[in-house]
């Protein structure tokens, strides 16, 4: 990973909310309604492609372990809206032979408000770690 | 204040992980896939984390009654989880802010594995509105 690209600011990726998906969600987790909280990670993942894919960052995603991860909401979100995922690297640092990358996640509603804020920390182990 | 949350248990198993890889778009192999996840060093596919937290989240909806309460939620991956392990999420609250009426929680999720139990997996925190805004 190169240090270099903490700062980057990707652009948006439209996430809708969609029902089915969200009820799906709700199975796998045993919630009886609503949107779970960390159904935000399907949003998340619908913006990781342009970060994986940027050649500046360099990020190798099969040495990537999750090291913690944080949702804040400023309300939760409602089904079947249509969000606009904003993603950036917060930080990339390296310590011991491996690599610490903070992206943080702005889900922004039709009136351009902030709904919710994910922060994501990984490790890249690096080769033999 | 130092009241328990209702302890939520369950057993992982591999469905319940290609499940998730579905619902969440996660379907990195090292779920999925036995010996990518051996190539990778680890005994098998291991469940993702995201899954965990979501055990553990959805023991914090339901003391919070409905998923649209929790304001914040977090937490920090300390080990896998792999497939046939029972995950236990907890949490007791360890304060209220009456100035935003919102309940703080901490929260955790052990594994039991072969009849003992591990370290806590998880921990975490989450902050719950106290009253209902709609």
């Amino acid at each position: 990973m190169n240090p270099e690209a903490a700062g980057t600011v990707y652009p948006p990726v439209a996430f809708v909310v969609d029902p089915e998906h969200v009820a799906a969600f709700r199975d796998v987790l045993g919630i009886a309604s609503g949107v779970p909280p960390t159904f935000v990670t399907a949003a998340e993942f619908a913006a990781l492609p342009e970060i994986l894919g940027d050649p500046r960052l360099g990020l190798d995603f099969t040495r990537v372990v999750h090291g913690s991860q944080e949702y804040e909401f400023r309300r939760p979100l409602r089904e079947g809206e249509t969000l606009s995922v904003r993603a950036r690297i917060d930080s990339i640092r390296h310590k011991g032979g491996s690599g610490f990358l903070t992206i943080a996640m702005d889900l922004v509603d039709a009136g351009d408000q902030v709904v919710c804020t994910a922060r994501s920390q990984m490790l890249e182990r690096g080769p033999g770690a | 204040m130092g009241d328990e949350i209702q302890e939520l248990r369950r057993v992982v198993t591999r469905e319940d992980v290609s499940a998730y890889a579905e619902a969440s778009g996660d379907r990195n192999p090292l779920h999925l896939d036995d010996a990518f996840a051996r190539s990778v060093g680890f005994p098998g596919v291991i469940a993702h984390g995201m899954f965990t937290m979501g055990h553990m989240t959805a023991a914090v909806v339901a003391w919070a009654g409905e998923p649209s309460a929790v304001v914040s939620v977090s937490a920090q991956f300390r080990a896998p989880v792999f497939p046939d392990d029972t995950i236990v999420a907890g949490g007791r609250v360890r304060a209220i802010d009456h100035d935003d009426d919102v309940a703080e929680l901490d929260t955790w999720v052990v594994v039991q594995r072969d009849g003992r139990e591990e370290w806590p997996v998880k921990r975490g925190a989450a902050r719950v509105r106290l009253t209902r805004v709609d």
